[in-house]
């Protein structure tokens, strides 16, 4: 497989589970600020750092003298700003475009799909919807994502193509778990003594905004604590939003894409380094007693943004290869 | 009966491919123009909508250059299909593939033992001084044997309905995706109609190519690698780039993703190199390579010519082409076709005044007003000259132009183009608007082959003449007729 097409597959599926899992923050946050009697800021403001944007938000709201943490702003500038890389209408526009440079790979269903989704954002209908019916903006939205994300699995062979966006989704999810769970423990734990209702209401948002509320609770009867939350979002291996789940099927999708066992090959430092983390998180197993979550968390972040690093070195063609030492 | 072609007005001193005059349908085409005019026009104009509609949604679209956040636009697409009489299409075909072979041969020659030039039959400094004509390739045999791969002729047709070549496209033709796609809509959207009409289908096109590309591997075909190679994304025909590839099931590569080693051509994949036997190139010559085209450039693959020379590569079309659609070189195609196939043309052309000549540059000077006059290396639609509607002003510029750089121009009388009823969007109701008509000759291996079908272009503009997407044109389904058992 051409390694830009590689490259195009990957951040197609990173730009897809991006958007969804903003989306979802978006619904998840307007309910607990509804519901969990909080200030705004302590709703909304995580948002902004789990997607990386603090600074560049906070130095706009200044700038603007606006309010830094109502909903709206935060939503205003999470869907749509043009400065904000990672807002959903630049998300969707990426996805949109890698599937433009793949169209000969993706499914016509999957582009036809994108690209719907792509317009309607461009268009007065969604501006409309998002200021009349937030919910049902953001409803329509995720089920876009999640469309593409069904539509690849049903109407692509199961083939490189596939496995590199899958490889490309189950990263950025990792990602997005561990960042989200950070930013949740770090403010609930910097809190002296939450009120047990507002912190449970913390964890439950949390819980929804990995779609995780439900499958929880299967695992978990007892009552929603931050420690039995955060071992189920790292440690469940049948939990597809969990971090050992997504690293674990990464490598198995990376297996496919390069066969370990098979001689020159590239990729070889990627895979292994994937290797590493999967196997340093089945040796934890389980958060260590009193142990430090937030660096447990910062590692997995790390190891993944280099992990994607490495693979744009080795696979998708940022070094060229000299053709004299592996030609066929 | 009331028919949405009712009040259909055709032109005086024109042909319209579908009324021979107003109420009265050419022969074979009548049960077809009952059944689509038996619409209203509101469900007329909501099926347009919906054709424009899943064009967008599918992304059949080009992209303008004029625009730089890479703007896509769909090719208006006009449902009223251009229907080609099974004799007509019978001659067309013949013709076609004659001029086809005609212009390989020549080619060959060009860049061989130069025949024609050494016997006079086209002047030796009209083809040498062409352009497009690559010394470096003297004396390079292609791989498979085959310079025009993919050919687009463009026709058109003058009052007595007679078809004229207006210009041969032996680069790269663009295109034949939206052949493809806007058969797929009117299916969609016609389905009765179409099954009454008794066309030729067209979809196999992209099956076709990939025989032909495959035929002419320097390999073993079933073990060969055959590649489209786009400029990229922003390029404004991406979008068939990557149709083609799509639908032949091959790769879309980008220069970028190629490179050289040993003479031999090489793609970068995730599992290392692999090689690359034929290249369907959708670039334009001067981005091939650097090492011989443009030193200065970033774009292209360094070595792909010589790899091409050495024929370990095929590229389709072959370099140095243009020197055979040269605008100056096309009024000697007849006389290519009497000289290398030693038999009449089939096809008409238009008469060609080459301002190279003294007597021809002398009328044309002598007759601006009166003619079109066209700068031999541009093409879309621009470096025209349309006397009979220039500005005193527009004319003296191309005088000057034309005295100053002769070999540069040609002039043709203006051909009044044939109409086609088409749905005018505005107004409710059909008008007839000027068409060309370009079909595809693939040629492989084993000789030419010629797609039932075509694009026909049309000027949306009322009373226009240009037909170029670029310039306000759109396209119609273009309906061969089966022959009648």
């Amino acid at each position: 497989m051409i390694s830009r097409v590689a490259d195009c597959c990957f951040w197609f599926g990173r730009y897809i589970e991006r958007t969804e899992a903003t989306a979802r923050l978006m619904s998840v946050t307007r309910t607990l600020a509804m519901d969990a009697e909080m200030e705004p800021r302590q709703c909304w403001l995580p948002v902004i750092i789990v997607n990386g944007q603090e600074p560049a938000y906070l130095r706009r709201t200044a700038e603007h003298s606006m309010h830094d943490s109502t909903g709206d702003q935060v939503e205003e500038y999470m869907t749509w700003a043009d400065d904000n890389l990672s807002s959903i209408q630049a998300s969707v526009s990426a996805a949109r475009e890698n599937a433009r440079q793949i169209r000969e790979v993706i499914s016509l269903e999957v582009w036809e799909t994108i690209n719907e989704l792509y317009l309607w954002l461009e268009s007065d209908a969604a501006q409309q919807e998002f200021r009349a019916a937030r919910y049902s903006f953001y409803r329509r939205i995720r089920q876009g994502c999640q469309l593409v994300t069904g539509l690849l699995r049903s109407t692509m062979l199961h083939e490189l193509p596939l496995n590199f966006i899958w490889l490309g989704m189950l990263l950025e999810r990792g990602s997005q778990t561990a960042r989200v769970l950070d930013v949740h423990h770090h403010a609930l734990v910097l809190r002296e003594r939450t009120h047990q209702v507002i912190e449970t209401a913390l964890w439950m948002s949390l819980l929804r905004a990995c779609s995780a509320y439900e499958p929880f609770t299967k695992r978990n009867r007892g009552r929603v604590t931050g420690d039995a939350v955060a071992d189920f979002l790292i440690f469940e291996p049948l939990f597809p939003k969990s971090i050992t789940y997504c690293v674990c099927e990464a490598l198995a999708r990376f297996a496919v894409i390069r066969p370990p066992h098979e001689d020159g090959l590239p990729g070889g430092e990627s895979q292994a380094r994937l290797d590493a983390l999967d196997a340093w998180l089945t040796g934890h197993a389980a958060i260590p007693e009193g142990g430090d979550i937030h660096q447990l968390l910062t590692h997995v972040v790390d190891e993944i943004a280099a992990i994607c690093n490495g693979l744009s070195r080795e696979l998708f063609g940022q070094v060229p290869v000299p053709a004299s030492e592996s030609a066929q | 009966m009331t028919s949405l072609f009712e009040s259909y007005q055709t032109s005086a001193g024109t042909y319209d491919e579908l009324f021979e005059a107003p109420g009265v349908p050419r022969g074979g085409f009548q049960r077809v123009l009952r059944a689509l005019g038996a619409s209203t026009a509101e469900e007329f104009a909501r099926c347009q909508a919906l054709a424009e509609m899943a064009m967008l949604n599918q992304g059949v679209t080009f992209s303008v250059y004029a625009d730089n956040r890479g703007t896509e636009k769909v090719f208006p697409f006009d449902l009223v299909p251009r229907i080609v009489a099974a004799p007509d299409w019978r001659h067309l075909e013949r013709g076609l593939a004659q001029r086809v072979q005609a212009l390989g041969l020549f080619l060959d020659d060009v860049y061989g033992p130069q025949r024609i030039l050494r016997e006079g039959v086209i002047p030796r400094e009209l083809v040498l001084g062409a352009q497009q004509y690559l010394p470096i390739i003297q004396d390079v045999k292609p791989a498979g044997g085959v310079r025009v791969h993919i050919a687009g002729i463009d026709l058109i047709r003058d009052p007595a309905g007679t078809f004229r070549v207006l210009e041969d496209n032996v680069r790269t033709p663009s295109g034949v995706s939206y052949v493809v796609e806007n058969r797929l809509a009117t299916k969609r959207i016609f389905p009765r109609l179409f099954e009454q009409a008794s066309v030729h289908r067209v979809d196999h096109y992209p099956s076709q190519l990939g025989e032909t590309l495959r035929s002419v591997s320097p390999r073993d075909p079933d073990e060969s690698t055959v590649v489209v190679l786009t400029p990229g994304s922003y390029n404004s025909a991406y979008f068939e780039h990557s149709f083609l590839a799509r639908q032949m099931g091959i790769e879309l590569v980008e220069s970028a993703d190629l490179f050289v080693d040993d003479d031999r051509v090489y793609m970068r994949t995730t599992r290392g190199p692999k090689q690359v036997d034929v290249i369907y190139r959708r670039t334009d010559e001067a981005f091939l390579d650097p090492e011989v085209f443009r030193p200065d450039s970033m774009l292209g693959v360094p070595g792909l010519m010589r790899a091409w020379a050495r024929g370990t590569v095929t590229l389709a079309n072959a370099p140095g082409n243009g020197v055979a659609d040269d605008k100056a070189v096309y009024p000697f195609v007849p006389d290519m076709i009497r000289y290398y196939l030693d038999e009449e043309p089939l096809l008409e052309q238009v008469p060609t005044y080459v301002c190279l000549r003294d007597a021809d540059r002398d009328y044309v000077l002598d007759h601006l007003s009166e003619l079109v006059v066209k700068a031999v290396d541009e093409s879309g639609g621009y470096g025209m000259l349309m006397g009979p509607q220039a500005s005193a002003a527009q004319i003296d510029e191309f005088r000057a132009r034309i005295i100053a750089d002769p070999r540069k121009y040609i002039a043709q009388p203006r051909i009044e183009l044939s109409t086609c009823p088409t749905w005018d969007a505005e107004r409710r109701c059909m008008e007839p608007r000027r068409v060309d008509l370009r079909p595809y000759i693939l040629t492989s291996r084993d000789g030419p082959w010629v797609l039932p079908g075509g694009l026909t272009r049309v000027a949306l503009v009322p009373g226009s003449y240009v037909v170029n997407s670029s310039q306000g044109g759109g396209s119609k389904d273009t309906w061969v007729q089966k022959e009648v058992a």
